[in-house]
């Protein structure tokens, strides 16, 4: 097969998985309001728990040392990744959450970020330090008798088949009164609390859905490519998937998929492929943060509510069915107000402004 | 200071539905609140008034849960709740709107509305996947109430409009539609009419004297005397952080010494306008 296939191939993966972590964001940021700016240490934590739960214990002699390294069979250890990062998740929100303004919020959630990336890091026993995981084995490969290049195909699709899975969770949950009640506590926490809603526990809850996906995410990524380490989750990373949920549209799912195509996937993973320019090598590569940046500022400039902006719902629309199955009562409302007393309905709009 | 505080037969030991005694507040070192006792009959609609900087939106703060009371005791209902955290108070049948309209920006009119029930089905994970037809019942349901409600304030012709595209009493109508579909049992009202027309100032009056009709309690903080004087039936004066008097308006304008040590005459002049 053609290797400009493969390539497709890896950025379809890409594409699938940065949908999965920018749905979790979208629910924890675009939806809730909580500017998570540990995502990617939940990111990684997925990854690093799918990774040691798959690959078995370090084998003598190797040179690895990590703990938990047992061989649940696909998808546990997935999984076991997803659950993880709930956890830390638990961890971090009775830390970080008792009456925090979201600004402060984002400076404690960022330090823990960086707090751990530093423990991971540096205490080998853990994750293997800055080495991490690198033989971590194909899931189902062996059992489906895959070799490398038919993986590749083989989990991009599955990917793609898991991510379809989880839209349609996501999509059930933000349509819900529960995603409701959470864009309500994103625009105001004070007004939500004063109605009676325990805005802690509707935070956490978004916590953990966010960091469940985050964690699948994770895990997706290091079965794909076998490998994890802490240059794959460093402050940066976060902000490209940031910059995604912004460019792409934040609170609205469609908008993520849109916004994990542009730049993870058309500004990140792409150009990981496109040859060097002559004589400038690596430029490309190095010129990857710059052209997001500019494209997060455009974007902030021209189109702040993204390329597909959050949509108006009408949780009404069964009334206006329900007018057309009985017509006798035929008329909406608004052209009630209009009709009966076009005077009336002049005041009333007077009145009101 | 000599000051006779005026007592209304309206308000007794039995029919005390909300009550604040010793209420003490500082911001660093400013008391906002400092000594405050009030009490607010069930089925009334209470003014809490005074010149600006006495302590009544604070203490609207300290019944409400937003801040805990350095010192003293809230009771609703004849149950302490001092210093609860607003979601159960709240619970408990307390709403409170705030003086700023404060619309919940990122949703429509309509979902303003459909956000307010608690506990509702749809808010819980198990239910939305496991329940769905009981979730969907209980939104209709809701839907159903939240419209007719907005028909009651006019506001249905711009339900699916984002309530930050509101105008100002459009705000302030939709932030009092908001209270009532939690079906409070007592409201608390933190100047509703604050920058709203005279036209709208009625209507506002009217619909708070309907829901004393359908038995809700209502504390409310105005600065308009004449709405106070047309819609409540008692009036508890702050200055300074202290409760000043209790009474009806009617009483309160006879007490010369409550208008001019503590509102500077600016009650006797705006009640003779």
């Amino acid at each position: 097969m053609a290797p400009i296939l493969y390539y497709g191939f890896t950025l379809l993966f890409f594409f699938a998985a940065y949908c999965v972590l920018g749905w979790g964001l979208n629910l924890q940021f675009g939806e809730s309001g909580i500017l998570n700016f540990a995502y990617i240490a939940f990111v990684a934590i997925g990854a690093y728990i799918a990774g040691v739960t798959s690959s078995g214990p370090p084998l003598p002699g190797s040179g690895q040392s990590y703990v938990l390294g047992a061989t649940l069979p696909f998808p546990l250890g997935l999984l076991a990744g997803g659950v993880a990062s709930c956890l830390l998740a638990v961890l971090v929100a009775f830390i970080a959450f008792r009456r925090l303004r979201s600004d402060y919020l984002a400076m404690v959630l960022i330090s823990i970020s960086l707090v751990m990336y530093d423990f991971i890091n540096n205490y080998v026993p853990l994750f293997d330090g800055a080495d991490g995981l690198n033989s971590v084995p194909m899931p189902l490969a062996s059992t489906l008798g895959l070799n490398a290049n038919s993986f590749l195909i083989f989990f991009a699709v599955l990917t793609v088949v898991i991510g379809a899975f989880m839209w349609l969770i996501m999509s059930r949950i933000t349509r819900s009164p529960l995603g409701r009640t959470l864009r309500a506590i994103r625009d105001d926490p004070d007004v939500v609390s004063a109605l009676g809603k325990n805005v802690f526990r509707y935070q956490l809850t978004a916590m953990l859905i966010g960091a469940f996906y985050a964690g699948i995410g994770g895990g997706l990524i290091v079965e794909f490519s076998s490998s994890f380490n802490t240059s794959a989750w460093t402050v940066p990373e976060t902000f490209i998937i940031f910059a995604a949920l912004i460019i792409g549209g934040l609170g609205n799912n469609v908008g993520v998929m849109v916004g994990a195509f542009v730049v993870p996937v058309l500004f990140t993973q792409l150009p990981k492929f496109i040859p060097d320019i002559p004589g400038h090598p690596g430029l490309i590569l190095n010129l990857e943060g710059a052209v997001i940046g500019v494209l997060l500022i455009l974007t902030m400039w021209f189109r702040p509510q993204g390329i597909i902006p959050e949509r108006v719902r009408r949780p009404d629309r069964f009334l206006a069915r329900r007018t057309v199955a009985a017509p006798a009562d035929a008329i909406d409302a608004d052209q009630v107000d209009a009709t009966a007393s076009p005077e009336a309905a002049a005041v009333d709009a007077e009145t009101v402004r | 200071m000599s000051v006779t505080p005026v007592t209304t037969p309206a308000v007794t030991a039995t029919n005390v539905v909300l009550s604040g005694r010793g209420l003490h507040k500082s911001f660093g070192g400013n008391r906002a609140v400092n000594g405050a006792d009030l009490d607010v009959s069930e089925g009334t609609i209470t003014a809490l008034i005074g010149p600006n900087g006495a302590g009544k939106s604070t203490v609207v703060n300290l019944i409400s849960g937003l801040l805990p009371p350095d010192a003293g005791e809230v009771r609703l209902a004849g149950e302490d709740v001092s210093g609860w955290p607003s979601h159960r108070i709240a619970q408990r049948g307390l709403i409170r709107t705030f003086q700023l309209s404060r619309e919940l920006q990122g949703l429509t009119v309509l979902e303003n509305l459909l956000v307010t029930p608690i506990a509702q089905k749809g808010e819980a994970l198990v239910n939305i996947f496991l329940r769905p037809r009981a979730v969907r019942r209980e939104e209709r349901a809701n839907v159903e109430r939240a419209v007719e409600i907005l028909r009651d304030y006019g506001l249905y012709h711009v339900r699916d409009n984002w309530a930050r595209a509101l105008s100002g009493g459009q705000k302030r109508l939709l932030e009092l539609a908001r209270a009532v579909m939690a079906q409070p049992r007592i409201l608390l009202l933190d100047e509703p009419m604050a920058g709203v027309n005279p036209a709208l100032v009625d209507q506002i009056g009217d619909h708070i004297l309907k829901l004393r009709t359908d038995g809700i309690t209502v504390l409310m903080i105005e600065h308009n005397l004449g709405v106070v004087e047309r819609i409540c039936d008692h009036v508890i004066v702050m200055a300074e952080g202290r409760t000043l008097a209790t009474g009806r308006m009617s009483d309160l304008r006879d007490n010369p010494e409550v208008v001019h040590a503590y509102l500077g005459g600016v009650l006797d002049a705006r009640l003779d306008s």
